[in-house]
């Protein structure tokens, strides 16, 4: 046991999954057992870096009292900051100048000034490269990774994916409900940049008529004959699900212009994606519009987009989503205690790993051509709309 | 910013770009400085790599040939971590754009192919001139001269004050280009040695005005009164860049003309449509535009701004054509 390690903190990047708490319940009752202080810190860094904003001056004790009474379903016990960059922290400085300051020495002043010595945080892909810079600062660091799309490299799962996973199959069932009794065919966007996880497995468990992934470039010819396959008088509808990062192959590839954030995908870090909601207004929606609008040319039916996105981000964690939160919190004191540095706790079932935070970042975690999930698909004779 | 020098020809500032044969940035054919710093972060920006003070990395993936061909980037001294390809076939090299914030000139020059640069470079205020200089006939013959854009150029004072007093010692007319969200004592060092200036009227009500650019309006707004009244003999030129949906309604641009029209020395209001001209540079710095889905006001509605323009100022039909 590494004895030094006796006052930590745990905090969360930006981004909204379900079920947080359970994550921070996970950690503060494996602390407690060592006879450690654990203390959440406030939106993201804010409640280090600017104490008088918060309540508690910006850190929450996590002791055994609190932990046990929090909600594994209610908003996130240490709330969140859209934006969870030390290095590019935004503000308006007394001169009413709008700036962007590096707060990373600050930080580790303030880190000092509580007597944290180690970090715990829950982060996003982009989250984990600022976390290895900081890490790289000299912040003792242990990372707990978390995606809605499952696009964390070197983990199984990330924590929240099955959350979102449950629901969008749950809306994925109204709205074949809804197709059905419309006589039409609907494409569903959901949520997946750049890792078709979410939409392959919940296309498959809904047994939609296609999926379409980042991870295999789609003709929407091949789309749209499996689709007049399958459609009949008795079977006036059809379901399409549809990953946000979508490839449409030649011609058919997705009208976007250069400024889009789909072209930013084709060119550009998958990792400079704005999920923290930095840079975003506006940008989901158009895949789902895109399939519908090419399949309404190539079919007689009615096609209708509706775009799930990010309503699969609230809602109650699911039991798997409740375990592996507190796996992963435990796990992660487990890391420190072991005086594991600069890790990330990844999932590989059993077992849990801890791998370097190096071989998680600028890597995805993408659908291989052997997925079990991608096998599964063919045999239910569901479109791919084409080969990996 | 600027770099202090007892000798103002030697005072250096971070310029992104000198721009010649310039028709839109005050009378007539002007060369426009460009410098790098600005005081908001208006979401509709046009040069995303004028915001950020100091110089900074840019990536043209078009320019790139990839790992197998090249790959110098994946190797020191390039920061660890800021240049990847992703696992598979896919030789494109991409940028983790949190890691490579350490890149400067002198690692960016090892590029073969110059698909990595610097947006922003420093400059002394005669190197500026020299280059301004060289089109003083084109001034001449069309009363333009220099202009100074940014960013926000009264972000760097001392350097954009030495740059217009050499301008004009060099007989060369003057500009400035700026929203004015900068403490007055900037303002008042440079004004002196301005003839022209063009100043932006974003939004008019505060809490809408930091909704889409960061900061609230108030001091631009002391800043512009106190100008017109301090500085007579310039000549003000307000403009609005007019973005569907957030300032392009009567309101704000009747509420422009009541703020202007007290003052003489504002000579202009000029009307700027949305374009998304500058959208390719966001996917350069790695960003993202966030105004994707804005389209460019329709020419019915600017025309009927304009239309209440003239008739604020008066003007004829007679005279709108002669504008025109």
């Amino acid at each position: 046991m590494n004895t030094k390690t006796r006052r930590i903190a745990i905090n969360v990047g930006a981004g909204f999954v379900p079920g947080m708490n359970t994550v921070v319940v996970g950690a503060a009752l494996a602390a407690g057992e060592l006879g450690w202080e654990i203390v959440g810190i406030r939106d993201g860094f804010d409640g280090l870096l600017h104490p008088g904003d918060h309540p508690d001056a910006g850190l929450v004790l996590l002791d055994r009292q609190l932990v046990e009474n929090l909600d594994p379903a209610a908003r996130g016990v240490l709330g969140q900051s859209p934006r969870v960059d030390p290095f590019h922290v935004r503000q308006v400085n007394e001169d009413n100048l709008v700036e962007e300051v590096d707060m990373s020495d600050r930080l580790l002043e303030r880190l000092k000034e509580e007597k944290i010595d180690a970090l715990i945080s829950v982060v996003s892909g982009r989250g984990l490269s600022i976390m290895y810079k900081l890490h790289r600062k000299g912040i003792n660091m242990v990372c707990i990774p978390r995606s809605i799309e499952n696009d964390i490299a070197a983990t199984m799962v990330s924590f929240g994916f099955n959350s979102a996973l449950s629901f969008t199959i749950e809306m994925l069932d109204r709205v074949s409900q809804g197709v059905m009794s419309a006589r039409r065919i609907g494409v569903v966007e959901v949520l997946g940049g750049q890792s078709g996880w979410l939409a392959l497995q919940a296309g498959v468990a809904v047994v939609a008529d296609a999926i379409l992934i980042p991870e295999i470039p789609c003709d929407l010819h091949t789309v749209a004959a499996n689709l007049k396959e399958k459609m009949s008088i008795s079977r006036p509808y059809g379901l399409v699900v549809v990953a946000e990062g979508a490839q449409l192959i030649e011609k058919e590839k997705v009208e976007q212009d250069e400024s889009s954030p789909g072209s930013l995908k084709d060119s550009l870090s998958p990792l400079a994606r704005g999920d923290s909601g930095e840079h975003i207004i506006q940008r989901s929606g158009q895949a789902a519009e895109t399939v519908a609008k090419r399949l309404q040319l190539l079919l007689p039916e009615e096609t209708y987009p509706m775009v799930l996105g990010p309503w699969v981000r609230g809602g109650p964690p699911t039991a798997i989503d409740r375990q592996l939160g507190l796996l992963y919190g435990a796990g992660a004191v487990e890391a420190l205690n072991a005086g594991e540095n600069g890790v990330m706790v990844a999932f590989a079932p059993p077992d849990i790993k801890f791998v370097p935070m190096a071989e998680a970042i600028n890597k995805v975690r993408t659908v291989p051509a052997e997925s079990e999930f991608i096998q599964i698909a063919r045999a239910l004779n569901i479109s791919l709309g084409g080969a990996l | 910013m600027s770099k202090q020098s007892n000798n103002p020809s030697t005072l250096t500032g971070i310029v992104l770009n000198i721009q010649r044969y310039c028709s839109h940035d005050g009378p007539g054919i002007r060369t426009t400085v460009f410098l790098k710093g600005c005081s908001l972060r208006c979401k509709w920006c046009s040069n995303p790599e004028s915001i950020r003070p100091k110089p900074e990395l840019a990536y043209d993936p078009k320019l790139c040939t990839g790992k197998k061909e090249c790959g110098e980037c994946l190797k020191s001294p390039f920061p660890e971590g800021a240049f990847y390809v992703v696992d598979g076939d896919d030789d494109k090299i991409r940028v983790n754009w949190d890691l490579a914030t350490d890149c400067d000139e002198k690692t960016v020059s090892l590029c073969p192919t110059d698909a990595l640069y610097m947006f922003g470079k420093e400059l002394t205020v005669e190197g500026v001139i020299d280059e301004v200089a060289k089109d003083e006939s084109f001034y001449r013959n069309t009363g333009g001269g220099m202009t100074i854009s940014g960013g926000e150029c009264l972000l760097q004072p001392d350097f954009s004050a030495a740059l217009l007093e050499e301008a004009h010692n060099n007989g060369i007319n003057t500009a400035i280009e700026t929203a004015c969200n900068v403490p007055w004592v900037f303002v008042e060092k440079v004004l002196p040695h301005v003839d022209t200036m063009l100043h932006d009227h974003k939004l008019t009500i505060p809490e809408r005005h930091k909704k889409w650019t960061g900061a609230d309006n108030k001091r631009i707004l002391e800043n512009f009164k106190k100008a017109y009244e301090t500085f007579p003999n310039i000549q003000f030129i307000a403009r609005t860049p007019l973005i569907p949906g957030v300032n392009d309604d009567e309101e704000h641009i009747r509420a422009v003309l009541a703020f202007i029209r007290p003052h003489k020395n504002v000579i202009e209001y000029e009307l700027l449509p949305y374009h998304r001209f500058g959208t390719g540079k966001y996917e350069f710095l790695g960003k993202i535009y966030e105004l994707s889905d804005f389209t460019t006001p329709s020419d019915e509605s600017v025309q009927r701004f304009q239309d209440i323009i003239d008739e604020a100022f008066d003007r004829s039909n007679k005279e709108k054509e002669d504008i025109l």
